[in-house]
């Protein structure tokens, strides 16, 4: 069952700034969306579109079958949980969570049942006298979390709700979040810059580019089908390896000296990407290219590799390899590596699309 | 890490201006002021008799004494009334405005550069029962308007332009004090449900509670202290002594009444009520007001 329908949406400042040219979302009951992108690429614009705090210029916003445009953020039966959180300081927990219950005049006792109930579910029982200012940042999110939750609204929105909180914290909430989500099963909108967040929650990823959609799929579909360079090289860390390259018919031409056999009737100028992770070391014999070691980063649990694609001709390509386990290479040495074809990523650089299989 | 100066004598020598300045303004009038209270001097102040508490004693047992305490006390509160609540709600309007919130915001700060007895003259003028622009208009509306005769119309008018004064002070501190309310946390409680009217009751105003405050005292002193040339220029306390706030009648018992004992046991008494407000604003004021 659909919930939420953008039907191209777009939203145009009064300066004449196209921030949103146009969007198309469906959005399934109790799904969990990431809007994800760099800043700047209107995740949050949109977010704040859905929440009805900015006005929509085209298209049509659907909750629950409904035509929301027009409709206060009060009457769209939303809830947000914002970046810094929001919290109205001078109101105890508990009156910060009441707050929305007590406008749309719930009984007292309904609201002391609620309450409690969502207190006990984020741990907050012990919290609920005290004011915002006496409370940690992962205690105030908590706090954020439950006065959306307590109006059992059918939205959540999350507008980068984890960003003040140190790494540690971060990835704890990350996981109480989707775990929380999946239990109420609310159907929610969460927007963010980081990555990994987004892989990690979403049933569905956005990618945004500048007002645009690159690609709508779910964590895998985008990690192993980009339909972009741009989509590309934002999902993974560290980024896909990307080359500017041409096809001609010997196969991909990825300098005067290498060329990788390869197949296909597209002709011209293309993109071909391999990720960090799918370079594979072999011997100097079977090896496709070598590469000049610059920088290694160990982290244990793997290790990157930085350096670039050995050329006779003194072109320099930057290129990473992520090799799984600690590796002590020499820093200047030459690393002979393989790319196997099923993990090629190949895009027409002037469509910027991903190629068709041939 | 403290800054450590070699130069004994330089400092002091750079706060001396200010120092002679509050000796030769504040504290020798002040001392003289005290000195005085205790002495009845005649009229032209050649000679002068020790009379202990005598003027404080007079002073305390006249019913106009405690008249112009009353009248002090209505004029304060109307004015710092009038003028918090005018300019909130000018400075929650000016902050709304999206087009020429500028020259919206220059034009309500300005009344705030115009003298006193210049606001006084003005309003003095509007309303000045055979010319007044203002007090003839009322006429048509079938109010007879004349504060030289009505008591009342005098304190409504030396209250209007004491008043208009202050609204510019206030509105810069509100506005700002609404600028700094984070809009998210507007947003929220828009999402919660809240109509602009509770928003603005239940989270904008508790979190200008500060700025409230503060303003309330600083308005207050200002009635008290600061309102004598706008009384002086509109009605010099009258008609009677309906609008002689204590300031006023200072100034009228020593200077026109030629009672300089009793003129200095009130600016005594005076003296001691700053003491207290300034004990009030300290303690009070200066505490961190949490939410």
């Amino acid at each position: 069952m659909t919930d939420i329908i953008l039907n191209k949406i777009g939203k145009t400042y009064p300066n004449g700034f196209h921030a949103i040219p146009s969007i198309d979302l469906t959005i399934k009951e109790g799904e969990f969306i990431v809007l994800v992108g760099p800043s700047g690429c209107g995740k949050s614009t949109l977010l704040r579109m859905v929440a009805g705090l900015e006005s929509i210029s085209q298209g049509d916003m659907m909750i629950k079958g409904q035509r929301v445009n027009e409709k206060e953020p009060a009457d769209r039966d939303i809830a947000m949980v914002f970046q810094n959180y929001a919290l109205y300081p001078h109101m105890t927990v508990y009156a910060n969570m009441a707050y929305g219950l007590k406008n749309r005049g719930e009984s007292k006792n309904v609201i002391d049942d609620k309450v409690n109930n969502v207190a006990n579910m984020l741990g907050l029982e012990a919290l609920l006298q005290r004011k915002p200012g006496q409370l940690s940042g992962g205690q105030r999110q908590r706090v954020a979390m439950g006065r959306a939750m307590v109006r059992d609204p059918k939205v959540f929105l999350f507008d980068e709700p984890l960003s003040n909180l140190d790494a540690k914290l971060r990835v704890q909430m990350r996981i109480e979040i989707r775990q929380l989500q999946r239990k109420l099963g609310t159907t929610t909108l969460y927007v963010t810059h980081d990555q990994v967040e987004a892989m990690t929650l979403a049933d569905r990823l956005v990618v945004l580019s500048k007002g645009k959609a690159e690609q709508i799929g779910t964590p895998m579909e985008l990690y192993s089908k980009p339909a972009t360079p741009f989509v590309a090289a934002f999902i993974g860390s560290p980024s896909m390896n990307l080359l500017p390259a041409e096809l001609n018919d010997q196969g991909i031409k990825l300098s005067e000296q290498l060329t990788l056999p390869f197949e296909h009737d597209f002709r011209g100028k293309l993109v071909w990407g391999i990720r960090p992770e799918h370079l594979e070391v072999s011997d100097e014999n079977d090896a496709d290219f070598a590469m000049r070691i610059q920088a290694v980063e160990s982290l244990g649990v793997e290790t990157l590799i930085h350096g670039v694609l050995e050329q006779s001709d003194g072109a320099s390509t930057p290129l990473v390899v992520r090799l799984s386990g600690p590796h002590t290479p020499e820093i200047n040495s030459l690393m002979w590596l393989t790319v196997p074809e099923h993990h090629w990523h190949i895009f027409n650089a002037e469509t910027e699309q991903r190629l068709s299989e041939s | 890490m403290s800054v450590y100066f070699p130069h004994k004598k330089l400092p002091y020598l750079l706060l001396l201006p200010q120092l002679v300045i509050t000796f030769i303004f504040f504290l020798w009038p002040a001392e003289q002021a005290f000195e005085q209270a205790f002495y009845q001097e005649d009229p032209f102040g050649l000679s002068r008799t020790f009379i202990g508490l005598d003027n404080f004693i007079s002073l305390f047992s006249d019913p106009i004494y405690y008249e112009s305490m009353l009248v002090t006390l209505v004029f304060s509160f109307s004015v710092a009334f009038l003028g918090l609540s005018i300019a909130l709600w000018l400075a929650v309007m000016a902050d709304r405005v999206i087009h020429g919130k500028l020259a919206y915001q220059t034009m309500l700060i300005w009344p705030y550069a115009v003298a006193p007895v210049l606001a006084g003259v003005l309003w003095w003028i509007l309303f000045d029962p055979s010319m007044g622009p203002v007090a003839l208009w009322l006429k048509y509306l079938g109010v007879n308007w004349d504060h030289y005769l009505n008591g009342d119309q005098a304190m409504i008018l030396v209250v209007i332009s004491a008043t208009w004064k202050q609204i510019s002070y206030n509105f810069l501190f509100f506005l700002a004090g609404l600028q700094a309310v984070p809009r998210s946390l507007i947003e929220a409680a828009s999402i919660d449900g809240a109509t602009p009217f509770k928003r603005f009751w239940t989270i904008v105003f508790p979190l200008l509670s500060p700025t409230t405050f503060f303003l309330l005292v600083v308005n207050l002193v200002y009635a008290f202290f600061d309102t004598f040339g706008v009384i002086d220029a509109t009605t010099q306390g009258g008609p009677g002594v309906s609008t002689a706030t204590m300031v006023y009648k200072v100034f009228s018992d020593g200077f026109i009444g030629l009672d300089l004992g009793g003129s200095a046991a009130q600016s005594v008494v005076l003296m001691f009520l700053v003491g207290i407000m300034t004990v009030i604003q300290f303690r009070y004021i200066e505490r961190k007001v949490e939410y």
